[in-house]
């Protein structure tokens, strides 16, 4: 394949997009995983409200910036009412029943999303000042997707910062160590991870709301989103921020780039990297729990 | 540990009974409820075996089964080949896939094993997907149904065809069931109960579970040989992972862990599927509440909490 230093330098932003919706994606799956065990294949579907959610405040009020900041409190809610109905319940249960309910909670909240948006993609107008296309390096590239790129670099510096830096961020890094422990000593783990759940929950929606724009909103990106995330949360290794970064990256290129240099087989890579990862190193490339 | 109880000869027997009256009083489209109950029961009772007692559960019976549907019509429809031959084929190959995975994931446990299993599954889909001489993402037509008429039946005929599929669901059973009895599948159990145990005992357990793994793996080929001949079509659409959860709703709507479990649920997703569609597109959020509640109400399934409450013994279906 002939290509110019330009093209490879849009496919190596596109990765980067990608990565990082992964990235806002699997952080919340992988810390209320790695604090909690839980598993919550519903996250999807919450990125997928996010969406909806997005589109409908900006079409109501006009205003990206104010679904921006909505669609991450809707679909926290949308959580609360999850933890407080559903989850809460199943905290104790293994991990098959929490996958299986879970996975009900999927083919729920797709179908409320289509009973109330219905079956067509629903687009979102992008903001004014990103609409256009920016230059980098000689490249001309779409200004909203450097934004999507920026947002997610935030939230990772953001939450780097307040896993290391911060009180909380100690008691929740205590609490993937070893949540025994860290009652023991004083924490309250199942507060701590109502938080966290939250904390994911609104980076889901985030997540929605910024992609929709930008892919426009469908009721299968809750199953189409699930895959690559729960990929990169077993690549990079359960509850570990620095894994989540390393696994959306390699998810997010792999895809990318496996799309334009192996058409056919781009897919397939993924899992094989997955596969081989299991077999060899089944906690992870970076697990928090060492 | 299994035991053919009177319970489950009582409860495959009348589900089987019922479904046969049902395909010969009814008409056309009930024949088709009948043929996709069967495919699905036995594609649930292959899962059961490895997730209900062997506690591998697996997210790639789907395109176990597409693999055997695959091998079947590629073997008759594009290399020529009889239904004798194409059966064997595409039992081998199943049976090979299956020994491959259950290999290979064998240390694997949880939610790890469910995503490993997902990934040779994916892997499975998007080959044939791509693979150009087996029609791609068109699909492969052209599947001939088994010639019987040297028996006097004619399996072209909707009925005949239903029933023959119900007596493949009795023969799968029966095999699984028979499985489960001899000491290769109380070895199972025991693997699933305490595996450091069965090694301590000097048994290899990795061996036994890539060889049940392997065996679950022919069942579901079945299925995938009846897929073919059902529609004479197939499609990567059989591989795709959403039919995998699709059959482990079914074992745990039915009963995990109990073998006549995912007969009951079979025919209960497929008449809740056709019921609730008459009445309104969005039969999945009727499924999915109802898989919440069967979860949340225990996770025994509708066959486990009957067996358990006649039974009044407290035997709870294992985590997996």
């Amino acid at each position: 394949m002939v290509a110019s230093a330009d093209f490879w330098l849009t496919q190596f932003l596109n990765g980067l997009q990608l990565s990082m919706l992964l990235f806002l994606l699997s952080i919340g799956l992988t810390i209320i995983f790695g604090l909690m065990h839980f598993v919550n294949l519903a996250h999807g579907a919450l990125y997928m409200v996010g969406a909806y959610a997005g589109v409908s405040v900006a079409a109501s009020l006009g205003n990206y910036w104010a679904a921006l900041l909505a669609a991450p409190l809707a679909v926290m809610l949308v959580g609360i009412v999850l933890y407080a109905l559903v989850i809460r319940r199943m905290r104790r249960s293994g991990p098959m029943n929490q996958v299986l309910v879970t996975f009900g909670l999927i083919f729920v909240i797709v179908d409320l999303v289509r009973i109330v948006w219905g079956d067509i993609a629903l687009g979102m107008e992008q903001p004014a000042i990103l609409s256009g296309p920016a230059e980098m390096f000689g490249v001309v590239y779409p200004a909203y997707r450097l934004f999507i790129i920026g947002v997610g670099f935030v939230v990772m510096v953001a939450l780097s910062l307040v896993l290391s830096r911060t009180q909380i961020g100690a008691m929740v890094r205590a609490g993937v160590e070893n949540d025994a422990m860290a009652s023991c000593l004083g924490i309250n783990v199942e507060r701590l991870f109502f938080v966290v759940f939250c904390v994911g929950c609104a980076l889901a929606g985030l997540a929605g709301a910024i992609a929709a724009p930008a892919f426009s909103a469908t009721p299968s990106m809750a199953t189409d989103i699930l895959i690559p995330t729960l990929i990169v949360v077993v690549i990079g290794g359960l509850g570990s921020l620095r894994g989540a970064i390393a696994g959306s990256l390699i998810v997010g290129f792999i895809q990318t780039f496996g799309a334009v240099v192996l058409p056919g087989l781009a897919s397939v890579l993924v899992y094989v990297l997955l596969a081989t990862i299991l077999i060899f190193r089944p906690v992870g490339l970076l697990p928090a729990r060492s | 540990m299994f035991h053919q109880t009177r319970l489950k000869s009582f409860a495959v027997t009348a589900v089987i009974a019922g479904l046969s009256l049902y395909a010969i009083f009814g008409g056309f489209f009930p024949r088709e409820i009948v043929v996709e109950i069967a495919l699905l029961a036995i594609l649930a009772i292959s899962l059961d075996f490895v997730a209900g007692y062997g506690g591998m559960v697996s997210l790639c019976h789907g395109a176990i089964y597409g693999i055997g549907a695959y091998a079947y019509a590629g073997m008759t429809a594009i290399a020529g080949f009889d239904a004798v031959t194409g059966t064997i084929a595409a039992l081998l190959a199943t049976a090979l896939f299956g020994l491959f995975v259950g290999a290979v994931t064998a240390n694997i446990s949880g939610i790890f094993f469910i995503m490993a299993t997902l990934a040779f599954g994916q892997m499975a889909y998007v080959v044939i997907f791509e693979w150009k001489a087996l029609g791609g993402d068109d699909g492969l037509s052209g599947v001939s149904r088994y010639d019987l008429s040297a028996i006097g039946l004619d399996l072209d005929d909707s009925l005949q065809f239903a029933l023959f599929c119900l007596a493949l669901v009795l023969v799968v059973y029966a095999v699984a069931a028979f499985a489960l009895r001899s000491s290769f599948g109380r070895t199972l159990s025991g693997i699933h109960s305490n595996e450091n145990r069965m090694r301590a005992l000097g048994l290899s357990a990795w061996k036994h579970k890539a060889v049940a793994f392997s065996f679950s793996s022919v069942l579901a080929g079945v299925a995938g040989i009846l897929a073919a001949q059902h529609t004479m079509f197939v499609s990567p659409e059989l591989l795709v992972w959403t039919v995998s959860g699709e059959v482990l709703i079914v074992v745990i709507l039915g009963g995990l862990g109990t073998l006549a479990g995912p007969i009951v649920g079979a025919a209960l997703l497929v008449f809740l599927k056709h019921e609730v569609s008459a009445y309104t597109e969005h039969w999945h959020l009727i499924i999915g509440l109802f898989l919440i509640a069967a979860v949340m109400a225990g996770g025994r399934g509708v066959y486990g909490q009957a067996e358990h409450m006649l039974r009044g013994r407290i035997r709870r279906p294992a985590d997996a």
